[in-house]
């Protein structure tokens, strides 16, 4: 992180850029409500996208636009160099696109092993019938569930292996790309990191294009190699992972992708002047009052810190501890008296009263008052 | 990031593309809105008749016709009616619901399904057993004895169902607020059983209004028998039909009653978690008399008639099963009952496709006009069928199209209600996902909607067929020349006094009912419970 182009998938030797889906300036209106206002996005072949919003942002609408089980009131996809939709309109079952929805949308009617070769071309002999069963078998594999599980009913498999037969049913017609619909948010909080997991590590073997919705900004960063982020209908950010976590566009973005530290500052050059002291920030293109953006984990108790602040109360979690820290006036700077809040992982080494030495680790970023 | 990477050759509008290319709305909707609108139009027709008639006899031979003695007698007979057997009916139903779900009566499972049973055995059976037994029954008492057994289940199941499905928590909310068992049950748990008695109130007058072969079997005069009457002197001619008009007037009065009473309310449960069960009153010293009370109810509406069909069927001995009139009856009642079935839940699909998965003003003006159908008696639509199709297309009267057309509106809304139960259970989501899989949309919707509305059209069909067996008042109405159905042979015995003869029909009348009974027994515990 010390040059100072922004690195894209392509500059990391992730995979190569070529663009395998664009959409250019959707615009979707439900009656009144305007859902999507412009939506530009990118993915390139083999990639993961995440896209991440809060409920309402229009997530949803536009994986459906893609899908192909809405139409855009204007704009355009192109599927691996194909127009869908737009100036031509390829229907859901011709797209060649995986979908698993948020509750997995198995047929209840139809058993697991039915379920995953819904899509598969239908069997009118015996060897059709026999490759069909060959292939149910190799999917339940691929998804690290039992052969066995086939003639089990969708109620009567839990909700994370229900996740894995929607995925295994996705697979079978092999798309070129995958839509997950929030597929992890209805398992509990354990099941959903196991199942996230086995479901990347399927979806990369395979080498398939992904895209991901969720509400979850932990599941976006930790899931995919590119992460745009939704808001009101547009994207307010796209890139990696760690970029839009920690160069994040605006305040609302850098909340929303993780909790975030926000000081009043005065940025002289490209020293952002605050009371944790003088932090660097890159791109100072604003000069003079500015809010200053930390992440909290880049601020440190160690006993050598330049900054003091003393502890006002903490909240014990375990693993760690989420401690606030009032912040004393550094001599001849503004400000000071501000309460931050960060995180630390022992507990012992923070109780109310306490005075406390800090030191801010990395750049900041600034955003205009 | 992408926003950056705009390719030159996009510099065209965008916003002007994707207009009208997909379809959007998709042309199945539109096709199927055309369809119900249709249908809905269709549905119409007795409604419309009636308000054309109207119209077209004039004012003042309207006045003439409706501002005379013989009307007001009907009026007063019909209120009277309506005034002393509706409450009689809820008392019952209440009352027999209440002891049921909520007391610790003993046999409360048996007691659930025996008070149920009257259902089985259509009214006008229950009338022919009770003239048939007590042959000096007659007038507005015994009108409102016969209706009372033969009705106050349309008030007991869906107020039982209710209960059933209550939320204990309130009523303990209301115990701890220091309420006592009396209290809790006129302040707490009525209230919320309005939406149940309103809706089964409605449709116990409903059933007065439109019921003939019941009260014209004791004498007893109401406007539907006195359109029949007409009917059967002067055919379609304007007394019976400005009787028709007031008839259909006091249907909507009804319906417009029940509406303000039920209001906006939504009695559902507030808050998660799995409900407790109901707590059941102990009865004590008062068991004796609450079963020897059931009993009582249970021996005059069903044992009564029971006891009588039996009589007859010993009296009438192996003469009255004559298989040259039986078994036509039988195999005729059996193809209208299919053939009306199969048609009315075709044409409910769509109507019940629009209610659930395009919920829109549209498909409420649909269920409207469909609420409206409901609530037309047999005779109207009967009456409005046979004077549509001599006038407007001739070919058709005497035809069992029309007939089965009839059946169509009558029964319509039996088929809905499973229809829609059944499309709830098969989302939009699924469909997609076939979609998805590469099944074009006819295919994902034949493959996965279809099949899964399967069971319901089902159940849906057979309540149908079930009520076409004993439908009576527009099968005379409109039934081609020589058309023996068990309910019009039944109907032509016991108008000549044969009671014997009109016995095998009657029983085969109840055993078809009872699967009926049961189907709807257990459909209002499911609807309750969503």
């Amino acid at each position: 992180m010390t040059t100072s182009a922004p690195p894209t998938l392509a500059s990391h030797g992730l995979v190569p850029a070529v663009k395998f889906l664009r959409t250019i300036d959707l615009v979707k209106s439900f009656g009144s409500k305007e859902v999507l206002k412009g939506v530009d996005l990118s993915v390139v072949e083999g990639g993961t996208t995440a896209i991440v919003g809060p409920s309402g942002s229009g997530k949803t609408t536009l994986l459906r636009l893609i899908a192909g089980f809405e139409n855009p009131d204007s704009g355009t996809i192109e599927l691996n160099s194909r127009m869908v939709a737009g100036d031509a309109w390829i229907p859901a079952h011709k797209r060649e696109i995986g979908y698993v929805a948020q509750d997995g949308a198995l047929f209840p009617h139809l058993s697991v092993a039915q379920n995953i070769a819904f899509g598969l071309d239908r069997a009118w002999n015996p060897a059709g019938r026999r490759a069909n069963a060959r292939r149910v078998a190799e999917l339940l594999d691929m998804v690290s569930l039992e052969a066995s599980m086939g003639d089990r009913r969708p109620h009567e498999i839990s909700g994370g292996q229900q996740q894995r037969v929607a995925l295994a049913r996705a697979l079978a017609r092999k798309p070129k790309l995958m839509l997950l619909d929030e597929p992890f948010s209805a398992l509990d909080a354990g099941l959903r990191v196991a199942t996230r997991k086995a479901v990347a590590d399927v979806l990369h073997a395979a080498e398939i294009t992904t895209i991901l919705v969720t509400h979850d900004q932990s599941e976006a960063l930790s899931f995919a190699d590119q992460v745009a982020v939704m808001r009101g209908g547009t994207l307010a950010q796209t890139g990696t992972p760690f970029s839009v976590y920690t160069r994040p566009v605006d305040p609302d973005t850098a909340e929303f992708l993780g909790d975030a530290v926000m000081l009043e500052a005065q940025l002289q050059g490209s020293l952002a002047m605050c009371s944790l002291g003088g932090i660097p920030v890159r791109h100072a293109t604003l000069q003079g009052r500015v809010r200053l953006m930390l992440r909290p984990e880049q601020i440190r108790i160690t006993s050598d810190g330049p900054i003091r602040g003393v502890v006002v109360d903490t909240v014990f979690f375990g693993s760690e501890t989420t401690v606030r820290i009032r912040l004393s006036p550094v001599p001849g700077l503004a400000g000071g008296g501000e309460i931050i809040t960060i995180r630390h992982w022992n507990a012992s080494m923070a109780r109310p009263g306490m005075e406390l030495n800090l030191r801010v680790i990395g750049e900041g970023v600034a955003f205009p008052v | 990031m992408s926003k950056t990477q705009l390719v030159p050759d996009t510099k065209r509008d965008p916003r002007m593309t994707g207009g009208g290319k997909a379809p959007r709305p998709p042309l199945g909707v539109s096709a199927l809105a055309l369809l119900a609108t249709l249908i809905a139009l269709f549905s119409l027709v007795p409604l419309g008749y009636v308000i054309y008639m109207t119209i077209a006899t004039g004012w003042d031979t309207v006045l003439e016709l409706v501002i005379r003695p013989r009307v007001g007698e009907l009026l007063l007979n019909t209120i009277l009616l309506v005034l002393v057997t509706v409450p009689l009916c809820l008392v019952l139903g209440v009352g027999g619901a209440w002891l049921v779900e909520r007391t610790n009566l003993r046999g409360h499972r048996w007691w659930a399904l025996a008070l149920a049973a009257p259902l089985a055995i259509p009214a006008f059976v229950n009338s022919y057993a009770w003239a048939s037994t007590v042959p000096s029954l007659a007038g507005l008492g015994a009108g409102t004895l016969i209706a009372t057994l033969s009705y106050f289940p349309l008030v007991y199941i869906p107020v039982a169902a209710t209960m059933g499905r209550l939320d204990p928590a309130i009523e303990q909310s209301a115990a701890s607020l220091g309420l006592g068992p009396w209290a809790v049950f006129f302040r707490v748990v009525l209230p919320q059983l309005r939406i149940a008695m309103a809706g089964g109130a409605l449709l116990v007058a409903l059933h007065l209004l439109s019921e003939y072969g019941a009260f014209a079997m004791i004498r007893f005069d109401t406007f539907t028998t006195a359109i029949m009457v007409q009917f059967q002197s002067a055919f379609s001619g304007a007394a019976g039909n400005m009787l028709a008009s007031v008839l259909v007037l006091l249907c909507m009065l009804l319906l417009l009653g029940e509406a303000k009473v039920r209001g906006n309310a939504r009695y559902s449960r507030v808050g998660f978690g799995a409900q407790g069960l109901a707590f059941r009153l102990r009865l004590g010293r008062y068991e004796i008399a609450s079963q020897l009370a059931l009993l009582s109810l249970f021996v005059l509406s069903v044992g009564v008639p029971l006891y009588s069909v039996v009589r007859w069927l010993i009296a009438g001995g192996a003469e009255i099963w004559d298989p040259t009139e039986f078994f036509p009856a039988l195999f005729q009642t059996m193809g209208y009952g299919l053939g009306g079935a199969v048609a009315t839940v075709v044409v409910a699909f769509p109507l019940a496709f629009l209610a659930v998965r395009h919920a829109n003003w549209f498909s409420k003006l649909l269920e409207l006009s469909n609420y409206i159908t409901s609530s037309m008696p047999g005779i109207v639509v009967g009456l409005a069928f046979v004077t549509v199709a001599i006038r407007v297309v001739p070919g058709i009267y005497q035809s069992a199209y029309v007939l089965l057309a009839a059946y169509v509106l009558l029964f319509i809304p039996r088929a809905l209600v499973n229809l829609r139960a059944g499309l709830a259970q098969s989302p939009r989501e699924l469909e997609e996902a076939a979609r998805s899989l590469g099944r074009s949309p006819a295919m994902a919707f034949c493959r996965v909607t279809l099949r899964l509305t399967a069971p319901a059209a089902a159940g849906g069909a057979a309540l149908v067929f079930l009520a076409i067996v004993n439908e009576l008042t527009a099968t005379l109405l409109l039934a081609p020349n020589g058309t023996r159905t068990l309910a019009t042979a039944f109907w032509a015995k016991s108008s000549e006094i044969d009671y014997a003869g009109a016995a095998p029909y009657a029983l085969l009348m109840i055993l078809i009912s009872v699967p009926m009974t049961y189907l709807l027994f257990q459909q209002s515990k499911k609807a309750a419970g969503q």
